[in-house]
């Protein structure tokens, strides 16, 4: 209550006045409560957090570990001096920018009776035990040449924003009228895995793939025994179709990408045209040279292989 | 007109200033949120900001609504009146002593003579404050024993970041096989209402959710060659409806919670290292070579743990004697689930495979376990008896092996009338087992009222047949 003047003191003060912590059993038995309240939240408090202590944390990446691993299959039939070459040409390119390479055969792995080329699949899923720390693995087929190594992979091609204006989306998976269509509304460092098309479907010769969870998934679904048995037209090439085609999670993590930008064909025996390979590209594909009968690899190459030497010499690295 | 709080109605009828009504109107309407009725009311105004002294909708409405309100204050009133008429030892006999206090607070008062009445006044104080204690304490017993076994302990069982409750899914199958393919008896009717019941009963005890989903032979599956392969899409369906849920325990309908009394939690999940196993060498009833010997992979996959933290298991999957047994499994919401149930079923897989694998997606999944090496490391089993106990019948006739059939004495919790559909009496089976479970559970006043009546029983007729009886009536009452 307020009144206007406060009330008047007693006119008969009491005789004595009275120890102050007698005269307040009830406050101090609030400020017990107070205390019992607050120990019981903090007793709360402690059983909640309890339950919540989960461990975080990151890995830790030692450091020298390449960001990069390069790895190329190699068919130790083929003539030492070509071998010699692509392997020259990928250390080279691995050593301006600190990336690693890895060179196994395409015996190396137990394919059960399927085509060799499968051997890539195994070959990924290996590299990656093999630097278990770098996060990017760029598959490229012997039968290709970097020709521009001043072209770095995590700038060029797999870095966020680049790949969010490169990438094709909605574009049939397999041309020409695939159901199946890229998805349209995909962050970049959503993606896990980057490769090309060519006029006949998905090019298995030059991808890239970030190591993880998914990437192990994905090389473990697609070397599955059934689809190596399965009597796929192109092997693996067909089974990768497949398993885009029919399996979200896989084809939610996949973007493809101009073919110029990690595929340029010398020349495409489908006479596609915006695949072509023009000086400055990264990468030289001389796709269907070991297909066909008449062609030879070795012999196709080795004018790029003068001319890849030049670039590399004339830049003066 | 701006007003520093919002106005509030009055029980007498109106807006708190009745003259200012309209322009109070537009000051709501025109700032946070115009309601429609607020509008109606200023257009039956006219809308034109009019006179206070009119009698507009809104006080017309006011008015009617103090009647309405008036009426339903019925019962307070006399609610009241019967309050006024109890006796009042506070306030009546207290006028002058209100007085008193306030003028000598925290004092004893020496003027009002004798020590002997200020003691008798305190002790007549504490007393009166004691007995409202008394009543709080009662009134919060009273509130233990109405809301303790029920709304307040399930609220908290439910909430997630306490009891938890709402982070598991039971996906109950329901109606095999009906639909299209054949109609149900009254055996399968009585089946699928006891498995309900029971699977209810269960959840709400421990504030789960309960998915009952209908897997007759939809129209949609009979034309396709995937027929009866919905697991995955169910699961997934589970998985949508309740976004914030993590485990999903699937359940065939033959099975029947033996021990509601466990929760998955103290049951299975709180320690989940020590309840399941990833290393299948321990039970290994299919040979699967393990750990992989692909000398290519990481170490992760080759280890025969996997990473063994408990956080990165996934699936969990008991092991009868034939294998894996999907009568009763659990996922965990998780990326990883999102991909094996992607990969689950695969047309070129199916077409090869689908005259080997009669058990749809068993096989599968035990293929995939054995053949992609990304599934080990999130796979973890799970004794069979812990999840999915079988009676004799499945499994071998005799019942008796201590890795899969179900054992009282033990206290099973969950018993899986598998392949009780093929020659076996699933009724039967589903109504002894529920029996039993409601015996094993009894609390002690039933199991006194039952030790009576035993004895009673004991000492009018020796034959003990009773339960057998007992099945066979209720069962003729079905057929």
């Amino acid at each position: 209550m307020h009144f206007a003047f406060p009330p008047r003191k007693s006119s008969h003060p009491p005789p004595y006045a009275v120890r102050s912590s007698r005269s307040s059993p009830l406050l101090r038995r609030q400020r017990l409560r107070n205390w019992g309240l607050l120990a019981t939240l903090a007793v709360f408090t402690i059983f909640l957090l309890s339950r919540y202590s989960g461990t975080g944390g990151s890995e830790k990446i030692p450091s020298g570990t390449p960001p990069c691993v390069i790895v190329t299959i190699i068919d130790q039939e083929a003539p030492s001096a070509f071998i010699r070459a692509i392997k020259d040409n990928r250390n080279d390119y691995a050593a301006r920018h600190g990336y690693g390479t890895f060179f196994p055969n395409v015996t190396d792995y137990n394919l059960d009776d399927a085509p060799f080329t499968w051997s890539k699949v195994p070959a990924m899923r290996h590299a990656m035990t093999l630097f278990p720390y770098s996060t990017y693995f760029f598959y490229l087929t012997s039968f290709a040449l970097i020709m521009n190594p001043s072209i770095s992979i995590e700038a060029h091609i797999m870095d966020r924003e680049r790949l969010e204006t490169t990438m094709l989306v909605e574009k049939p998976v397999v041309p020409p009228d695939s159901i199946i269509k890229t998805f349209p509304n995909i962050r970049g460092d959503k993606i896990d895995f980057v490769l090309t098309q060519d006029r006949e479907g998905l090019s298995q010769d030059s991808f890239v793939i970030r190591r993880g969870e998914w990437a192990k998934y994905f090389l473990d679904a697609w070397f599955d025994p059934l689809y190596r048995s399965y009597n796929f037209q192109k092997a693996e090439r067909h089974a990768l179709e497949h398993i885009v085609q029919w399996h979200g999670t896989i084809l939610a993590k996949l973007a493809l990408v101009p073919q110029r930008i990690l595929n340029s064909y010398l020349r495409d025996p489908s006479g596609g045209t915006e695949g072509v390979y023009a000086e400055g590209d990264f990468v030289v594909n001389f796709f269907g040279c070991d297909l066909a009968g008449d062609r030879n690899c070795e012999e196709e190459m080795t004018p790029m292989i003068t001319r890849w030497r030049e670039i590399r010499d004339r830049r003066g690295y | 007109m701006s007003l520093s709080r919002s106005p509030s109605p009055q029980p007498s009828g109106g807006w708190h200033s009745p003259g200012l009504a309209s322009s109070q109107y537009d000051g709501i309407a025109s700032s946070a949120s115009p309601s429609p009725r607020h509008f109606e009311s200023d257009y039956m105004n006219g809308g034109a900001g009019s006179s206070g002294s009119n009698v507009t909708w809104a006080s017309a409405q006011a008015r009617s609504a103090n009647v309405k309100h008036s009426q339903s204050q019925g019962f307070f009133r006399h609610f009241r009146r019967l309050s006024s008429s109890l006796p009042r030892f506070s306030h009546q006999s207290s006028t002058h002593y209100a007085e008193k206090e306030k003028l000598g607070r925290g004092r004893l008062n020496a003027d009002n003579g004798g020590n002997l009445r200020n003691s008798v006044r305190m002790i007549g104080r504490l007393v009166r404050r004691s007995r409202l204690r008394s009543a709080l304490i009662l009134f919060f017993l009273l509130f233990l024993a109405v809301f303790y076994a029920t709304p307040v302990r399930a609220l908290y069982r439910r909430t997630s970041f306490l009891g938890g409750g709402s982070r598991f899914v039971v996906i109950l199958a329901a109606n095999l096989g009906g639909g299209v393919m054949e109609w149900k008896g009254p055996r399968e009717w009585a089946i699928e209402r006891d498995s309900v019941k029971n699977k209810k009963k269960y959840v709400k005890r421990w504030g789960y959710e309960l998915e009952i989903v209908d897997m007759s032979i939809k129209k949609k599956y009979t034309h396709e060659w995937r027929e009866s392969w919905e697991k995955v899409d169910t699961i997934r369906n589970a998985m949508r409806k309740y976004p914030h849920a993590e485990w999903f325990w699937w359940l065939d309908l033959n099975t029947f919670i033996m021990e509601p009394t466990y929760s998955l939690q103290s049951h299975i999940f709180d320690s989940l290292s020590s309840t399941t196993y990833r290393d299948i060498n321990l039970y290994n009833p299919l040979n699967i070579t393990h750990p992989l010997n692909t000398s290519y992979l990481d170490p992760i996959s080759l280890s025969p743990t996997g990473d063994d933290n408990p956080s990165s298991i996934n699936l969990i999957v008991p092991q009868d004697c034939s294998g894996f047994n999907l009568g009763s499994f659990f996922v965990r919401r998780s990326v990883w689930s999102d991909r094996i149930m992607d990969l689950w079923w695969d047309p070129v897989m199916y077409e090869q495979k689908h005259m080997e694998w009669e058990h749809k997606e068993q096989d599968s999944l035990e293929y995939l376990y054995v053949n992609q090496p990304w599934v080990r490391p999130h796979v973890a089993f799970i004794p069979q008896r812990k999840v999915n106990s079988f009676p004799p019948g499945a499994c071998g006739d005799a019942g008796d092996d201590p890795k899969i059939h179900y054992q009282e004495q033990d206290r099973d919790f969950l018993v899986n009338m598998a392949g009780c559909e093929w020659g076996r009496d699933c009724w039967g089976e589903m109504y002894s087992y529920r029996q039993l479970s409601n015996r094993l559970n009894r609390n002690w006043w039933q199991k006194f009222k039952d030790g009576v009546s035993e004895t009673w029983d004991g000492l009018w007729k020796k034959d003990e047949e009773i339960t057998e009886e007992d099945v066979g009536s209720d069962q003729d009452k079905l057929s």
